[in-house]
């Protein structure tokens, strides 16, 4: 069993807010006259007070009552929504800002890359940045002098090496600053959302040294991150931060599973008990449209590969026609993915029911909703039920080590045939 | 039969307790190499830890130097041209039409040591004293003893310094060989690094006193550079502590920098008002005011990020 390398005890974060600067003088004096002249303790910065009492307003608990520890050579991925602390608890475990209580033991030197290019100057050339940013990450200059052609050729700038940094292109920039920043060697890596800058192509290489990083040399990884693919294939373990609490601690597909379902945003059924509040019109109205994911394991995240199938009933108030149902999905940007028109069917006035699948490995990863309309004749169209359904579908890769955005509206699985033809011969 | 059971039980009991103290075992006994916790420190960075970013200091002094002198077509040039322009002036303004005597000293070597030492001091001291506003960025993003910046602040400032004091030389040789100027140069000479030393360490410490002044209350930033002009007035820059009158003498003299730039004109020229108790006050007045300051900056420096 490894040794633990970090643990983290009852850490809270509390966040001063509103107009800093006008008044904190005053308030400075209000804190240091109670401290210590009244001799009592400052009721701001009491924990549980923030519920009920003034201090609730301006004060903010970004982190509340963190527990965790993290084992040597392991990978932990935080994830989160945006404000949940994730980014204020790497700041307390990087030194940068001081807990308001609780603590965080280590052992072993900490690099913290909370942003790329941290200590980078514009006006500076590549070789001057290179060697400043490894000072200010904590590499000593043997260091930096002895790793300086690996930084460069991992860079991929050797040309622009002597330029100042201002005339490189952002990708350029964030090349050169990375690389820097991947030959570190701590005993701990710190790493927030860096993956979000640079192409794909740069960010797989990333994501493939910080691998090599934490796999090979047994260092270990704290890594906040969007990306759950890329916490997925990174990360031992995930910490789910949800307004600054701790909310779930475990291996980090569960743990991700879990945070992308509480995210996912569905309309997945709706329902009109009574013909008169029913949308539509004189001649149609809906009753029911649903949506069903056939989900087979029991997370309840539907992802690229689940098939749906859309259900849908309206009342026909017309006599003796012939109606159409179209079926429009739009991704969420508002392009028509694509545009689907039933067969024909001859109707009565009463309910009428339809249903129509999409299967898996069709649709690519995205937000999309659908909207519904009846059609008479195939022609004329009798009403429109807009944005009536929605739902996400989420990244699977499966064993793909690639983390940028899936390219394509559609990602189907065709048919796909690859294999050794024949060997070049030895002679 | 029960005193088997009782003996599996015991036995079962000793299970669990090797069971808990094994799970507890690296808790009570692993040794952490750090801790973070609310207590901010008095002390800062250990000597140590210091030693370990000498590297950026130095790195983060030839960046000063780079980017004020990178696309300049004077370049480093720059470092002497404000001293010698404000030297003309000083001449013109308060040798030819004020006429602040200087002693036996030519004005021109008067002046440019007084100016020298003051700008020394000024740019440094208004140059840390927004430590933490100036590299909010950068502290909010990396960690690393925050002392570093001013002192290389200071350390740039000390470079430049050399710089124009090779000037000052080179006068001081014209006036040697050409205007028949003796400057009984001796022993008081060493008395020299003392006064640097004492400025550096003054200017240091009021600049890190007041980096977490600006970093809290914008308005210092107003102050500061009104206040450094004022200061410059009851200096001995433009006129020697022996032209003050008697009367209002001591406003001059409690100012711990007079006696160092009277110490710094003496050992160099050889001119100069300085009593050791003079001395004294200011060297002790010096070091305790670092101390405070420092200790201020550190106490200071962890909880800052929070509200710059």
């Amino acid at each position: 069993m490894a040794d633990d390398i970090i643990r983290v005890e009852n850490l809270s974060k509390l966040y001063r807010l509103g107009t800093i600067g006008t008044g904190s003088f005053r308030q400075d004096l209000q804190h240091w006259w109670n401290l210590y002249v009244l001799r009592k303790k400052d009721p701001f910065f009491q924990l549980g007070s923030a519920s009920g009492h003034a201090a609730a307003r301006d004060h903010i608990w970004a982190l509340q009552n963190i527990n965790f520890d993290v084992k040597q050579g392991e990978s932990v991925g935080i994830i989160g929504s945006n404000g949940s602390g994730k980014s204020t608890l790497l700041k307390i475990v990087s030194r940068i800002v001081k807990p308001t209580t609780g603590t965080v033991k280590g052992k072993g030197k900490v690099s913290s890359l909370l942003e790329v290019g941290t200590g980078f100057n514009k006006e500076l050339t590549g070789r001057e940045n290179i060697f400043i940013s490894g000072y200010i990450l904590g590499m000593s200059k043997a260091e930096v002098a002895a790793k300086f052609d690996e930084i460069v050729d991992f860079s991929g700038i050797e040309e622009f090496i002597d330029t100042p940094v201002k005339r490189y292109s952002s990708g350029m920039y964030v090349r050169l600053a990375f690389a820097v920043a991947a030959h570190l060697e701590p005993d701990i890596l710190i790493v927030d959302e860096v993956l979000a800058v640079g192409d794909a192509d740069f960010q797989k290489k990333c994501l493939g040294k910080m691998k090599d990083v934490s796999r090979g040399h047994g260092r270990t990884i704290l890594f906040v991150s969007h990306n759950m693919q890329a916490v997925n294939t990174l990360c031992d373990r995930a910490i789910w931060l949800n307004k600054g609490i701790l909310k779930e601690i475990g291996p980090s597909t569960t743990v991700a599973n879990k945070y992308i379902a509480s995210m996912q945003k569905f309309n997945l059924s709706q329902s009109w008990e009574n013909l008169k509040d029913a949308p539509g019109n004189d001649l149609v109205r809906f009753k029911h449209v649903e949506l069903i994911p056939h989900i087979e394991e029991t997370d309840g995240i539907i992802d690229v590969r689940t098939p749906l199938t859309v259900r849908f009933q309206f009342w026909n108030l017309l006599h003796d026609v012939s109606l159409n149902v179209g079926l429009v999905l739009y991704s969420y940007s508002g392009d028509c993915v694509f545009d689907l028109l039933s067969p024909a069917a001859h109707c009565h006035e009463g309910i009428v029911s339809g249903e129509c699948s999409i299967p898996g490995n069709f649709l690519n990863d995205g937000s999309y909703y659908i909207t519904l309309n009846v059609a008479k004749d195939a022609a004329i169209k009798l009403y429109d039920l807009e944005e009536c359904l929605s739902f996400d579908v989420e990244d699977y890769r499966g064993g793909i080590q690639y983390f940028g955005k899936w390219c394509g509206i559609v990602r189907p699985k065709f048919p796909f045939l690859l294999g050794q033809k024949e060997l070049i011969s030895e002679s | 039969m029960t005193h088997l059971l009782q003996r599996f039980y015991n036995k079962g009991d000793r299970w669990m307790h090797l069971l808990i103290s094994y799970n507890f075992m690296p808790q009570t006994k692993t040794s952490w190499d750090w801790e973070i916790s609310s207590k901010t420190s008095y002390w800062g960075a250990s000597l140590g830890e210091m030693w370990s970013f000498r590297h950026l200091l130095a790195g983060l002094v030839k960046r000063n130097f780079l980017l004020k002198y990178q696309q300049t077509i004077l370049g480093p040039f720059w470092i002497l041209f404000p001293p010698l322009l404000t030297l003309v002036t000083y001449v013109v303004v308060f040798g030819k039409f004020v006429g602040i005597p200087t002693g036996t000293l030519p004005p021109v070597l008067f002046y440019f040591a007084g100016i020298i030492l003051w700008s020394f001091f000024s740019d440094s001291f208004t140059g840390t004293a927004t430590t933490f506003r100036d590299n909010v960025h950068l502290f909010s993003k990396v960690y690393f003893p925050r002392l570093v910046v001013p002192l290389s602040v200071i350390s740039t400032q000390l470079y430049n310094f050399g710089i124009q004091l090779m000037m000052l030389l080179a006068l001081v040789l014209y006036y040697w060989l050409f205007q028949d100027l003796t400057i009984p140069i001796g022993i008081g000479i060493l008395w020299f690094p003392v006064a640097v030393v004492t400025t550096a360490v003054l200017a240091l410490g009021m600049g890190l006193f007041f980096s977490v002044l600006t970093a809290k209350y914008r308005d210092m930033g107003y102050l500061i550079s009104l206040g450094v002009r004022l200061f410059l007035y009851v200096t001995p820059v433009i006129y020697p502590l022996a032209s003050v009158p008697e009367q209002v003498r001591w406003v001059v003299q409690l100012n711990p920098l007079t006696p160092v730039f009277e110490l710094f004109r003496l050992s160099l020229l050889g001119e100069g008002t300085v009593s050791p108790v003079a001395l004294l006050y200011s060297i002790l007045f010096t070091a305790a005011f670092f101390s405070v300051s420092l200790m201020w900056f550190n106490k200071q420096g962890d909880k800052l990020i929070d509200i710059v």
